[in-house]
């Protein structure tokens, strides 16, 4: 991968993508998909900084890519909680009451 | 402009037309079934970015293990519906996107500000110490000597994660599929699966001093395994119940052990001495790797019994 700039462009529009859906987006499932495509536009503009100069012989940096490693654990871990979450929220409202709404 | 370079402009500008898709798609099936993608081509961007570990550990978290959560919650149920006279105004998504969008200037005015010169003090620092933290492989020397604090901190919120997820999960049915009614492809699959992913998984860990990989992709795959396993009828293989909590715990416990040992030894948390710091590591990573894989399963299975109705199978599912 040769240009940064780009790079950045790309991380921080899925940045603003997912962060935009998780203020417009009621669906929690959905919303969890947007949290992880935000986190993904976070990640890439750590790894941009990190691969930068890799062209010119430079070693890529390894300390943002342990960092981006630590949060695709951690992003796995929540996705997951979350997703517990919303599965019981929504079994639980639907229990609750014939007619839609409950969740907002 | 050489064909690898468009290449990369392809894959860059693919990957961000699936994140706006996974993002935007009204449908939870569409939005997942396209994360998945998303993540595919995440873990191809991170490799040509020269990040093989993020790489690998996206292929096996971002694309496999949240892609089996997903899939697993779009099973069988219908989404609620939103409260009628609720649907967001456009002006409001309009304003949304309109901040978002400012945000987003501000952050890449600071980040064009604050990245360092090349090459940067801290790789420098970091990769020229490298012979003194145990490992040659300069991303696990960041991830359990350098910084290990962070990844101490990282499993505790994965297990914080597994215990959160178990407490909201329903009690497990009683009586899980015979062995005998899951279907026979599926078991010969997961038979030539996992000794596979365990012989791949027990690589990585090893490979994780020298090259690319180590417990977190190890783990990853273990998770993988496990649920395989669960799913394919080979059930008597995954840890239930309190022996689960005791394996997610071992990897927090052997941690602050480490910590609490260099304490004793070297007069500081975590510190750790070059003579026997290599050791250390892949031993105490071992035991990261099985609490990871554990840790993952565990959430997993609590959230697919999150909704599980419990006794009656009256048809409230299809």
């Amino acid at each position: 991968m040769t240009a940064f700039w780009p790079l950045l462009v790309a991380g921080l529009a899925l940045f603003v993508l997912g962060v935009t859906a998780q203020l417009v987006v009621r669906d929690v499932i959905r919303r969890i998909v947007a949290l992880n495509v935000g986190s993904a536009g976070v990640m890439l503009v750590l790894l941009a900084i990190a691969g930068r100069g890799t062209e010119s012989g430079l070693a890529p940096d390894p300390v943002p890519q342990a960092l981006v490693l630590t949060g695709i654990v951690v992003m796995a871990a929540i996705t997951g909680l979350g997703l517990a979450l919303a599965r019981r929220i929504e079994s639980t409202s639907s229990e609750d009451e014939a007619g839609p709404g409950g969740v907002s | 402009m050489s064909a690898l370079a468009v290449l990369d402009a392809l894959l860059l500008a693919a990957t961000v037309a699936t994140g706006a898709v996974a993002v935007f798609a009204p449908r939870r099936t569409a939005a997942t079934a396209t994360f998945l993608v998303f993540g595919v081509l995440l873990a191809l961007l991170w490799a040509r970015l020269g990040a093989a570990d993020v790489a690998l550990a996206e292929a096996a978290l971002g694309g496999g293990v949240a892609g089996a959560l997903l899939v697993d919650a779009l099973g069988r149920r219908r989404p609620p519906r939103p409260a009628p006279g609720t649907a967001t105004a456009r002006g409001a998504r309009a304003i949304a996107g309109a901040a978002a969008g400012a945000v987003a200037l501000v952050a890449l005015a600071i980040i064009a500000r604050a990245v360092s010169p090349l090459p940067s003090p801290l790789a420098t620092e970091a990769l020229g110490t490298i012979p003194e933290t145990g490992v040659s492989h300069p991303i696990t020397a960041v991830l359990l000597n350098y910084r290990s604090l962070d990844t101490l901190l990282e499993i505790a919120v994965l297990v914080t994660a597994a215990w959160g997820a178990a407490a909201v999960a329903r009690p497990a049915r009683s009586a899980a599929p015979a062995e005998a009614s899951v279907d026979p492809l599926r078991r010969a699959l997961a038979g030539v699966l996992l000794p596979v992913l365990v012989v791949l998984a027990a690589w990585l860990l090893v490979a994780g001093s020298s090259q690319p990989g180590g417990a977190f992709q190890s783990g990853a795959l273990l998770a993988a395994a496990l649920v395989i396993a669960d799913l394919c009828g080979y059930r008597r293989l995954v840890p239930r119940g309190r022996t689960t909590a005791w394996l997610v715990a071992a990897g927090l416990i052997a941690f602050v052990a480490l910590a609490a040992v260099g304490l004793a030894l070297e007069g500081a948390w975590l510190a750790m001495d070059p003579a026997w710091a290599g050791s250390a590591i892949l031993a105490v990573e071992a035991v990261l790797a099985v609490t990871i894989g554990v840790a993952l399963f565990a959430i997993f299975d609590a959230a697919g019994r999150a909704d599980a109705r419990t006794p009656e199978p009256s048809g409230a599912a299809s």
